[in-house]
């Protein structure tokens, strides 16, 4: 079993303090480096689309149900997607059963406005017939296994998700007013344009740093979490009590961008495009 | 909602060359995976692939008792909560766990308790959670089966292991492990959990309709198979320890090499 607790004792985090303060985190790590991405896509058969992604020791799993419903009467034409996120307990002792508490929703929160505002989910391809009948997408987040940053493995794990989607194509019969099954499918290509990433920094007194552990999580002042697409800077939510200066802010921003284009290519999430027609 | 492919089952739920639709015999299981260890946070967990069904069950405790009410003077708890994904099955399930979740939840305790030694542990509580994220029928026999995985390998003292699969009647013949097509369209499901200390039924329950005759066939028929389940359960457990000794083995290899030089 791991060692999880919520409370850190203050030997410990001297010992993560002065590591960052040196530059250096407990596991090795640099300040600006993630721990390692493992992406599976589509492993859940009865999902129309999925990802299990592992950040380290955190592992998300991520999949993709539709229905047909009726468009808000101010977006006749386009479809809606939602993200809903998770915490099991069988994830960590930390989390307890019940409703969703603040932590999951602030995750799907999160993960749900760096998609929405990158032009990412193309909801005007999820309209089958204005004003009668559009595909509303849930993107479903389950937390299996929590080691900190949560925020960032489910960014990736829902655009992998939305990337490997298989959704039958609707037809809109005038007739008998239903949507009928044309025998193709939607796929991530239609659906997905931008890929946004989301990036996480914890701050500890004033050192900031990329995709905190568990630990680092536990005892940081605050984080802050950075959404961008190739070149522009779609959503930001900073959390926790810690303050950050303009330049840090100016400093995260630029940063944010870099560490997304490496990203962006060592990921390389197309791969995951759904193979079926 | 509607969805746009509907839910349809076929006709027929043999192929014409007398096997099921997904290529088995009668008496034939689905593929079976099982892995212990896999959650690191918890103290005992374990993953199954049963088909199509993919199962995480994880167990926390012995542990505090929450809420604090619900502790026993005398003995430990113990409390399972099965949930399902919402993309496990297809049409997209509510989030909050429903009535049929409860029951299950329910069953698969009182399948499990009789394995523990409760007695031992007063005023603590042991929490399974069981977690499916993909289903494909009799999802509350592979999570009995799973459940009883994560306990042992929690380091839990216990009797034995539990099995559990489903027998059932489709096109009038008798079957072991029930697909989901197979559940939903046949005409019987018989689910049975064995004990394997005493070699008792603790899991059972019956929809459909048959004769006498019938239910003692499917009670062999389901002993049979479940030895089977019982075997791949004993062997995920030792894999476990077998890659531990080789990883112990390799270390001390290297290390003595370094010594060397």
């Amino acid at each position: 079993m791991m060692d999880v607790r919520r409370i850190i004792s203050k030997i410990e985090r001297d010992y993560i303090v002065s590591n960052l303060k040196k530059e250096e985190r407990i596991d090795g790590r640099g300040l600006w480096e993630y721990r390692e991405f493992q992406i599976k896509s589509d492993t859940i058969t009865s999902a129309e689309g999925s990802a299990d992604v592992s950040l380290g020791d955190t592992r998300i799993i991520t999949g993709l149900k539709y229905e047909v419903g009726e468009p808000f009467p101010d977006l006749p034409n386009e479809g809606v997607c939602t993200v809903m996120a998770e915490l099991l307990p069988i994830a960590s002792p930390l989390f307890e059963r019940g409703p969703p508490d603040e932590q999951s929703i602030e995750l799907a929160r999160v993960v749900d406005r760096g998609i929405r505002h990158a032009d990412c989910v193309q909801t005007k391809q999820l309209c089958i017939k204005e004003n009668e009948a559009v595909y509303i997408l849930f993107v479903d987040m389950y937390v299996i296994n929590y080691a900190g940053n949560l925020i960032d493995a489910g960014g990736v794990g829902a655009l992998t998700t939305l990337i490997s989607a298989h959704i039958p194509e609707g037809k809109w019969n005038d007739e008998k007013k239903v949507t009928e099954w044309t025998g193709k499918y939607l796929t991530g290509k239609t659906i997905v344009k931008e890929l946004p990433f989301v990036m996480t920094y914890g701050k500890i007194e004033d050192i900031i740093f990329l995709d905190p552990s568990l630990p680092e999580e536990l005892v940081c002042d605050g984080k802050i979490s950075i959404s961008v697409t190739e070149n522009k800077i779609t959503s930001i939510q900073k959390s926790g009590s810690a303050t950050f200066n303009i330049d840090e802010i100016k400093m995260l921003g630029s940063k944010s961008l870099e560490i997304g284009k490496k990203l962006r290519k060592e990921l390389n999430l197309l791969q995951y495009l759904s193979e079926i027609k | 909602m509607p969805l746009i492919i509907k839910d349809e089952y076929p006709e027929n739920l043999f192929r014409e060359d007398g096997k099921r639709l997904d290529g088995r015999d009668v008496n034939e299981l689905r593929p079976i995976k099982m892995e212990v260890g896999v959650i690191k946070n918890a103290d005992g967990s374990a993953y199954l692939e049963w088909g199509n069904n993919k199962i995480f069950a994880t167990v926390y405790g012995p542990r505090e008792v929450h809420p604090h009410h619900l502790a026993k003077p005398d003995k430990g708890v113990l409390r399972v909560f099965y949930r399902m994904a919402t993309f496990s099955v297809f049409d997209r399930k509510r989030p909050a766990p429903g009535r049929r979740e409860k029951e299950i939840s329910m069953i698969v305790a009182d399948c499990i308790e009789p394995l523990l030694f409760l007695e031992l542990y007063p005023g603590t509580s042991f929490e399974v959670f069981i977690e499916v994220i993909d289903a494909d029928g009799g999802t509350r026999c592979a999570s009995t089966t799973v459940a009883a995985l994560a306990l042992a390998d929690a380091g839990i003292p216990m009797k034995s292991l539990v099995s559990a699969l489903a027998v059932g009647k489709i096109d009038g013949k008798k079957v072991v492990d029930l697909s989901g097509i197979e559940d939903k369209a046949g005409e019987a499901d018989f689910p049975i959990a064995i004990t394997w200390y005493n070699e008792e039924i603790s899991l059972l329950q019956f929809d459909g309709d048959m004769d006498l005759e019938e239910m003692n066939e499917f009670l062999d028929l389901a002993k049979n198979a479940l030895k089977d389940v019982h075997q791949i359960q004993l062997e995920a457990l030792k894999s476990k320890y077998i890659k531990l000794q080789e990883e112990t083995i390799q270390t001390k290899e290297n290390n003595d090499k370094k010594g060397d030089e």
